[in-house]
């Protein structure tokens, strides 16, 4: 492969990064790649240029028997630290330990009176088009979350409002609620709760009537705001 | 999503080979793969392909993990492109362009994709660096003429080949891969100029 053409190595780096780069010539491109520092280090040069993030509402779940399949193919139990050797399983057991412990006590000593929760503000979501705001509120047993929209925003006859939880972790972004309207009090599903943490994000997409079909944001995202609290 | 330096440590912990480098491999798996899954999905356009790729890439990235350098790499476009990869031969070998929804689910607004596929906002975790670089690639791509960023953003976003696009776009061949190839040097030069003139 002539690399040495004025322009051929930059064409070559940019069509191995955009994918159109095929079969034979992309065998060669990477073995020059792994032989030649100057291709890595131009390659390296393109990806340094175009750092965008993939979006968080790309995201899939993947099914659990995917990694049960990549577990045991590849003999990862060679390469696991003993449990006995882990040092946060020994944190974990004092953790757990003393939590026990200080629920046992509290339990036996405080009788709180019973009171209206309060709701606590979670998060400001913007709206990318217009700039409108939607305050999220969550109970403080994490169960009932409120919005508040600055202006009325009503879902359209053919379509529904989604909120999903993009967990601060990483991962695919999870149904939290489908709503007509960004005015709303909800139950939290039982699996979320507890999940809507600092750095979390919140997002809002627009849907067929019902909600995604597919557990996967199908629309485009009209409202996003990180959780602060 | 994990910053590029967790993934970074991750993927030496993989390749390092000793006690450590299951879990490491494990975490690196549980932030990455759903992201890497949406990538591939788009490309063979069905699920079960889209796993079996994420799996044959994840197998790829636990056994070259040796082979990620990183001062040069960055660890998700390391990966990404090995899942892009996987993802194209297996769209080549299973004919995915022929699934009757192709035309109807293929995506004509090149800017809408975008949106969709990239997330352009500032993160926490980013720099000023970071932030602007993306700014850049963004208003660079909305330079660029509409066939070329059309060409671009569907081989990016879909894996189509230079044959698929000039199928697909309904033009010769010749004219496809000159918008492809114009396409990319406008858009490192455009984005190479605002660093360059950048303070």
């Amino acid at each position: 492969m002539n690399m040495d053409l004025p322009g051929r190595l930059d064409a070559l780096c940019g069509e191995y990064m955009l994918g159109t780069l095929r079969g034979a010539a992309r065998k060669r491109f990477e073995r020059a790649l792994r032989e030649e520092p100057r291709v890595a280090l131009q390659l390296g040069h393109w990806q340094s240029l175009f750092v965008p993030r993939y979006s968080p509402m790309i995201a899939i779940e993947p099914s659990p028997k995917v990694w049960k399949r990549l577990d045991h193919e590849i003999g990862l139990a060679t390469w696991r630290t003993p449990w006995y050797r882990r040092a946060g399983f020994w944190r974990g057991w004092s953790a757990a330990v003393t939590i026990a412990l200080v629920l046992a006590i509290g339990v036996q000593t405080f009788k709180p009176a019973p009171q209206a929760p309060a709701m606590v503000a979670i998060a400001e979501m913007v709206g990318k088009p217009d700039g409108s705001h939607v305050a999220a509120h969550l109970s403080p047993d994490g169960r009932t979350i409120e919005l508040h929209a600055s202006r009325p925003v009503l879902a359209g006859p053919a379509q529904s409002y989604e909120l999903w939880l993009i967990p601060a972790e990483g991962g695919a972004a999870i149904s939290v609620a489908v709503l007509g309207s960004l005015d709303a009090r909800f139950d939290v599903p039982a699996a979320q709760v507890g999940r809507f943490s600092k750095g979390a994000k919140l997002a809002v997409t627009v849907e067929p009537a019902g909600g995604s079909p597919h557990g996967v944001a199908t629309g485009p995202v009209i409202m996003i705001g990180e959780i602060n609290v | 999503m994990a910053d590029d330096q967790e993934l970074r440590k991750l993927l030496l912990r993989t390749a390092a080979r000793d006690e450590g480098s299951a879990e490491a491999f494990e975490r690196l798996y549980k932030l990455c793969a759903p992201m890497l899954l949406g990538v591939a999905q788009r490309i063979v356009r069905r699920r079960e392909l889209a796993e079996e790729v994420l799996h044959d890439g994840f197998s790829a990235i636990w056994r070259t993990a040796g082979t990620f350098s990183p001062f040069v790499a960055q660890p998700m476009a390391w990966m990404a492109t090995i899942v892009r990869n996987r993802a194209i031969d297996v769209r080549a070998s299973h004919d995915v362009s022929r699934v009757d929804s192709y035309h109807d689910t293929l995506d004509e607004d090149p800017d809408g994709a975008l949106d969709r596929l990239f997330d352009w906002g500032p993160s926490a975790d980013d720099n000023e660096d970071k932030r602007r670089a993306a700014q850049w690639v963004r208003d660079c791509l909305a330079e660029l003429k509409g066939a070329e960023r059309q060409a671009l953003v569907l081989a990016y976003e879909h894996g189509l080949s230079h044959g698929d696009l000039a199928q697909h776009l309904r033009k010769p061949l010749g004219t496809v891969k000159s918008w492809v190839r114009r396409g990319l040097e406008n858009l490192r030069t455009c984005v190479e100029t605002c660093m360059g003139a950048a303070p």
